[in-house]
């Protein structure tokens, strides 16, 4: 068996540690790249979402990779992520793909994935103290990887040499992946931590700090949102986001009852605006902008990719919590045609804003 | 004077006005309908409306703006799940706080929730919590629930027997006129959200384009509730959203069925519901190879000019294929 699964944030490097302790064998996708969104776009209905687009081109290439069975979560709407997987299996099939798709239920995770992973682990005949350790080890890699990230984004509107924060980022990446046990990886957090401190910084800077909320797809992947973190932090910005892998799993597994900026609690801060939870990241999208304007956030990019219904109720929803919390947010619509010009000039032009209300609070 | 409680002329009105109308009426409110669409409505509620929703709510963002002022409370109830297991779009669930928060001058809403899904949630309860509220009392209500749903039933059985909206709505009594006996006429399904076939002004008036082209036009209410389950049991996948379940079992039966000449799928740019239904339904269509199938997307710029050459093309197509038989 050959798996591959759509990307999620830092999953590659999670599965490469499982799969080198324990199996199966995995194949990922290139990262997103225009191929991906030109295939994708190509096979895909017209009116299909832009995330449908990504998995499907991710899928498409996965499967010329090698890849043989396809693993995706599946769910029961209201968004149509829980569509996916009879859509995209017609069509792959229909473009000639052979492969086995393992639709991953939400509401069955515990019980169907574990049974599955049992049943994988026996088979493999890999102990369940083997397999409890390279889960513990592949977590606690994903953990790194997303604080080197959490790094990144505080470092890069300081560096004073452009780029370097993100190739700093890379080679952190890279060495984490490439650890092999748990000695190794503390010797890479312990490396990670001096490249970063060794980063030139201009430390008489105040950057202004802006949280990306919206669709989950497009928020936990910077190759698919064509950089926008990277693009903020070099314009000077510090970034936060709302979605990572592992506040997804744990949300999943009802596991963050202690994180104070949980998506639970998230959901629970957009109660006054939206009564009833509709499903997907729409009410996270509009509870964390709440949650980060009281820690001092000064503004809100909202990641609407084309054809989201959730994040197009959301988009009408942010209005009144901006006006009512005084927090500019911009909701930043994506779609297969845009520009990296375009971008960088409406970005630039919001954090221009930001800038102008610090200067007109310092004046009063 | 008693409360005027106004109704958008849009999305689920065309499948529960009936219901509603009772309801209210049989408790004594007024009801008010927006105007039927037309240009002078709809361009306001577009300029509202953003751009990232679909033309189906954009339209009941202009038709709340038609009425608001000419009401005491909007009704705009979300039904998630009306039956415990399907689930509607979520752009319909949203659509109060939307409103809400794009325009000013709404009067109050009467938003009564419904998520069968949920063990303590049900119709019967939300409406009456709302009308509790209203100041009635539970027997009155309970009547009136009973009422409506027996007209609603009424509907629906008429609809199965081949009428259609929304000329049943307007008058409930009425009696149809138009019978469609002649073996001659051709048999055309059209499936889409009841809201896409039933306002003549979204589709360019498509039912009446193929009737007067001597169709006998076949739409998804005429294929009772069983029939669509059992298709969508035998498809394999079980479909979550309400519309999209009836859609893909009604098209299912139709290209099954050996008398069908044409199968429209009618949708909207930029629906998510159709986005992944319509390709299934597509794909059906080619491989069964004897139904003429064609999809017609109304988008912002779609013109009736192009619509009627359309139909006319499709029309010419599916006589061709008859004298060749
Ligand atoms: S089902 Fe489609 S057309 Fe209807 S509200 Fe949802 S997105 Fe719009």
């Amino acid at each position: 068996m050959k798996l591959t699964v759509p990307y999620l944030g830092h999953i590659d490097i999670f599965l490469n540690a499982m799969a080198r302790k324990i199996g199966p064998e995995f194949v990922f996708p290139p990262k997103t790249s225009s191929r991906t969104l030109l295939l994708g776009t190509k096979y895909s209905p017209e009116s299909a979402c832009l995330p449908f687009k990504f998995i499907l081109g991710n899928f498409i290439e996965a499967l010329e990779k090698g890849a043989d069975t396809i693993a995706m979560i599946t769910d029961h709407g209201p968004c149509r992520v829980g569509m996916y997987d009879v859509v995209m299996q017609q069509i792959l099939k229909d473009l000639g793909f052979q492969f086995d798709w393992i639709a991953m239920d939400d509401t069955r995770i515990l019980g169907d994935y574990l049974l599955r992973f049992n049943r994988e682990r026996k088979k493999r005949g890999v102990s369940l103290w083997e397999s409890l350790q390279a889960i513990r080890f592949s977590w606690k890699k994903v953990k790194l990887s997303e604080s080197v990230e959490r790094m990144a984004q505080k470092a890069r509107p300081l560096e004073v040499k452009r780029g370097e924060t993100t190739r700093v980022l890379t080679d952190s990446l890279r060495w984490i992946d490439e650890a092999s046990n748990f000695r190794e990886l503390s010797q890479t957090h312990q490396q990670c931590l001096e490249k970063f401190n060794r980063i030139e910084k201009d430390d008489t800077q105040n950057p202004p700090k802006v949280l990306i909320t919206g669709e989950g797809y497009m928020v936990i992947n910077p190759h698919a949102n064509q950089d926008i973190e990277r693009r903020l932090g070099e314009m000077g910005v510090e970034v936060a986001r709302t979605v990572w892998f592992t506040t997804q799993i744990t949300h999943a597994l009802h596991l963050d009852l202690f994180n104070p900026k949980s998506k639970r609690k998230a959901i629970k801060a957009s109660e006054p605006y939206l009564k009833h939870n509709l499903g997907g990241e729409c009410n996270a999208s509009i509870g964390y902008p709440i949650l980060f304007k009281k820690e001092g956030y000064e503004g809100v990019i909202q990641l609407l990719p084309f054809g989201c219904m959730l994040e197009a109720v959301a988009k009408n929803i942010l209005v009144k919590v901006s006006r009512e919390y005084d927090l500019p947010i911009l909701t930043f619509s994506l779609s297969e045609n845009l520009s990296e010009t375009m971008i960088d000039t409406r970005l630039g032009a919001f954090v221009d804003l930001l800038q102008q209300r610090r200067g007109r609070k310092r004046n009063r | 004077m008693s409360l005027r409680i106004g109704i958008p002329r849009a999305l689920l009105y065309y499948r529960y006005f009936p219901f509603w109308k009772t309801f209210f009426e049989t408790l004594g409110f007024e009801v008010v309908v927006s105007r039927p669409s037309h240009w002078g409505i709809i361009e306001r509620g577009f300029k509202f409306a953003d751009d990232d929703t679909c033309i189906p709510m954009k339209m009941a963002f202009a038709h709340t703006i038609d009425i608001k002022d000419r009401i005491d409370l909007l009704f705009l109830p979300r039904l998630l799940s009306v039956d415990g297991k399907t689930c509607s779009c979520p752009r319909l669930a949203g659509l109060p706080e939307m409103l809400k928060y794009s325009m000013s001058g709404l009067p109050a809403i009467l938003d009564p929730y419904v998520d069968e899904r949920h063990r303590n949630s049900s119709l019967f309860h939300s409406f009456s919590e709302m009308a509790l509220a209203l100041g009635k009392s539970p027997k009155e209500i309970k009547q009136a629930f009973q009422k409506a749903e027996s007209a609603y039933e009424l509907i629906q059985k008429r609809m199965e027997g081949g009428e259609k909206l929304p000329d049943l709505f307007e008058d409930v009594g009425k009696k149809n006129q138009t019978s469609q006996r002649d073996l001659s006429r051709k048999k055309i399904a059209v499936v889409g959200h009841a809201y896409c076939l039933y306002d003549p002004f979204f589709n360019f008036d498509l039912l009446r384009i193929l009737e007067e082209a001597h169709a006998s036009v076949y739409t998804q209410e005429r294929v009772p509730k069983e029939v669509i389950d059992s298709e969508i049991r035998e498809f394999g996948k079980d479909i979550y959203w309400d519309s999209g379940r009836e859609i893909l079992g009604a098209s299912l039966h139709f290209l099954r069925s050996s008398e069908m000449e044409g199968l429209i799928y009618l949708t909207c740019f930029s629906c998510g519901v159709d986005s992944m239904i319509e390709p299934l339904v597509r794909h059906r269509a080619a491989e069964n190879g004897k139904t003429l199938y064609l999809c017609l997307m109304i988008d912002e710029h779609t013109g009736a000019t192009g619509v009627l050459t359309r139909m006319e093309a499709f029309i010419d197509l599916l006589e061709r294929r008859r004298r060749r038989r």
